[in-house]
């Protein structure tokens, strides 16, 4: 005869469901924060298609308030939380992905994230020709244009300061000596948020049975 | 006042709201910065800020790129202080950053929305996490 635990076993498992103990265990997060995070996945996974996983429209729905608007770096971020690249992102996924934003987690871990989500052709290096892409990407989306000579000259100079080989891209040795001396690109990839989650999503709270132990 | 002009192509970059998801965590309105990017110069929007300030009674102090916008009388937790920075992307597209530096947030957000943004209408192009409204 089957123990009744916690509300989490009598549920049907969703694909890609872990244990929050598990994920606890593995990320920065506690079993609480991981349940927190449990509600807000279930939030974005079912507004369109409630299938338990978020799919590219739910995110641009979550990010943009609209499931249609395509988006360079929603696009580049969606593949980096879809571990294993199966188009979905699931609830394991979600966490493990999230934990690399948490303030605790190490710079280094960041720092290496950031390169892989700018490295738009998964070369290992971010070649010039990407840095303006995504610079022009970031002008269309916010509707501004600068003249092709204004960008031409931030793409230099940004290039000038972390190509330090001068090969026309940047690797990853340089791109970490870049951000120590550059940290304000980093900020992104630090989420404040993530260490008030059981202040946001209290509602869960009153419902667990797992007490957190520190 | 000096302004800080080591933006980097990054930093633009980092601009986008595909990449913020702080969205996801809290609403904009409960937000203890706001950003936005303005298409005017580095004097015109300071004018601007050192307006708003005095029309909101808050004592200024400059120092090096950052604007410090000081209230005198007690809110609910304490006077009501705003940081403001200005970051040079091109000398006609600057990024502007509001910060709460102490009192209480809701009151900070009050402030930008009943005081602050109406008056800053004619310099700001997009607030962070909005479009650019065509007007």
């Amino acid at each position: 005869m089957r123990a009744i635990r916690n509300c989490f076993c009598l549920k049907k498992r969703k694909p890609g469901f872990e244990e929050p103990s598990i994920l606890a265990a593995e990320t920065h997060f506690t079993v609480n924060e991981v349940e927190a995070l449990h509600d807000l996945f279930k939030k974005l996974s079912s507004s369109v298609i409630d299938d338990g996983l978020i799919h590219k429209e739910e995110f641009q729905l979550a990010l943009f308030n609209n499931s249609n608007k395509k988006n360079l770096f929603l696009d580049r971020l969606f593949d980096l939380f879809d571990i294993k690249r199966n188009g979905v992102i699931e609830f394991g996924e979600f966490v493990r992905s999230l934990n690399v934003f948490h303030p605790r987690a190490p710079e280094a871990d960041k720092i290496a994230y950031l390169f892989r989500l700018y490295d738009l052709q998964q070369t290992g290096f971010i070649a010039r020709d990407e840095l303006k892409e995504m610079v022009l990407a970031l002008l269309s989306e916010s509707d501004l244009s600068l003249s092709n000579d204004a960008v031409e000259s931030i793409v230099d100079k940004t290039m000038m300061e972390a190509d330090l080989k001068g090969d026309g891209k940047i690797d990853e040795e340089e791109w970490k000596e870049f951000v120590t001396n550059n940290p304000s690109i980093l900020k992104n990839m630090t989420l404040p948020y993530l260490k008030e989650l059981t202040i946001s999503f209290p509602s869960f709270i009153l419902n667990t049975d797992v007490k957190d132990l520190e | 006042m000096a302004k800080l002009t080591n933006l980097n192509a990054f930093d633009i970059i980092s601009l986008s709201s595909g990449f913020d998801l702080s969205g996801l965590f809290v609403e904009n309105d409960e937000k203890k910065e706001v950003q936005f990017t303005s298409t005017h110069t580095f004097s015109s929007i300071t004018s601007k800020l050192g307006d708003i300030a005095q029309n909101l009674k808050l004592k200024v102090k400059k120092q090096g790129g950052l604007m410090k916008m000081e209230g005198t009388s007690g809110g609910r937790k304490g006077a009501l202080a705003i940081d403001a920075e200005i970051f040079e992307f091109t000398p006609s597209f600057h990024l502007v950053e509001l910060r709460k530096s102490s009192g209480d947030t809701l009151e900070f957000q009050k402030t930008l929305k009943q005081d602050v943004r109406p008056a800053l209408k004619d310099i700001v192009w997009a607030w962070q996490g909005q479009p650019h409204q065509q007007s």
